[in-house]
């Protein structure tokens, strides 16, 4: 039981802590609960029909199916992170500034809402597909049903939304002068651990050759599999055997977002003031 | 902004070069059960390889060897292709993760 209950924790984990920054970073933004609600429940709806076309998923493209599938789940999320991003650093700060002020930016806002159930839809669906072919690989191949497991995967589960709701108060403990620019620190980290993500599954899938030499070890140090390890890259987007093309991705995605969010602010030098 | 985000997409197609015909040492392994075969899988040394991984059990296997970067999975009766990274010499534990405790074999890299 503590063993399927550790594997499907490791699986929410990452889920669970993007669906609390996600709902933390918005939550002066009347009206995105809902849309987070719902990409969390079209999630797990998605994560049945992955696992349901898996074979047929693996099996497609001589067999790196699984790879350009996920890393075109990931791509989708990366852009998605980045627009929302960037429409916080236009809107956020008046958000937080003067929160009757959101209540008229809210309505040029609604067009992200969707970009937020987007993310974490498929936030949920990549780990959700895993744990469903997790439990049901452990019922197949062990024959009798083992109340003991799904009692472990149930158990991870709420552990999975135990990391959401920590990660979600941990984040409203930041003072809220810092918590614009951490939350959009985060973000931006999320999209470019993503992005690397997505590379790594390009190269796996062999479509990606170029700079696809391994930079570093460190899996004896820190192994991208242990509690920590995943913690800090879906955090920080850590990586213990990262190519060089991850590496120039991951500093793309940053300089990209850093770069645009610096344009994007500057015609409004009122805003810049109040910080 | 939909002008930035189209850029930006197409720089990541721009990223994604055609697959090149190159000449990739290519190595059968098959799971029965919890049983690997070959139970030791020997391969070249700084080369990138193939495996034509065979999953004979009617639940989903996932290869895992985490030294060097393996996470594949494999429906019930099906194969796939796992594309793996030079690695330097040594041998290398692999499981199928969703039994790692009894089926497990190693990749010997010489």
């Amino acid at each position: 039981m503590i063993g399927a209950l550790i594997i499907v924790f490791r699986e929410m984990m990452e889920a669970g802590l993007i669906v609390g920054i996600l709902m933390a970073a918005t939550q002066a933004v009347a009206g995105s609960r809902v849309w987070i609600l719902g990409g969390v429940v079209a999630g797990l709806l998605g994560s049945a029909i992955v696992a349901i076309f898996t074979g047929f998923i693996a099996s497609a493209f001589e067999g790196s199916g699984e790879e350009l599938f996920n890393a075109a789940i990931l791509a989708t999320a990366v852009l998605m992170l980045m627009w929302h991003s960037l429409w916080m650093i236009r809107n956020g700060r008046s958000l937080a500034a003067n929160l009757k002020e959101a209540g008229k930016e809210v309505a040029t806002g609604k067009k992200t809402f969707w970009a937020l159930a987007v993310i974490v839809g498929t936030a949920v669906m990549r780990e959700g597909s895993e744990v469903v072919l997790f439990l049901y690989g452990i019922a197949i191949n062990n024959g009798a049903t083992n109340s003991g497991l799904l009692l472990g995967g149930i158990l991870g589960l709420v552990a999975g939304g135990l990391v959401s709701a920590l990660t979600y108060q941990g984040m409203l403990k930041i003072p809220m002068r810092h918590f614009f620019s951490v939350t959009n620190a985060l973000i931006t980290l999320l999209a470019a651990g993503m992005a690397a993500q997505s590379v790594s599954y390009l190269e796996k899938a062999g479509v990606l050759t170029l700079f696809s030499d391994t930079i570093w070890n460190s899996s004896a140090i820190l192994s991208e599999k242990s509690i920590l390890g995943i913690f800090l890259h879906t955090l920080l987007g850590y990586v213990d055997q990262p190519s060089l093309m991850q590496l120039i991705v991951y500093l793309a995605v940053i300089a990209v977002v850093y770069g645009s969010g610096r344009l994007l602010s500057q015609p409004r030098p009122q805003i810049a003031k109040q910080v | 902004m939909s002008l930035r985000i189209s850029l930006i997409s197409l720089a990541f197609v721009a990223l994604v070069t055609p697959a090149l015909a190159e000449d990739v040492p290519t190595f059968d392994l098959s799971l029965d059960g919890t049983k690997f075969t070959p139970p030791d899988l020997h391969v070249p040394a700084n080369k990138a390889f193939i495996i034509k991984f065979k999953n004979n059990n009617p639940g989903v296997a996932e290869l895992e060897a985490k030294d060097v970067g393996i996470e594949k999975k494999a429906a019930g009766k099906s194969e796939v292709t796992v594309r793996v990274k030079a690695a330097p010499a040594g041998s290398y534990l692999f499981v199928d993760e969703f039994q790692e405790d009894v089926a497990k074999g190693q990749i010997v890299v010489e």
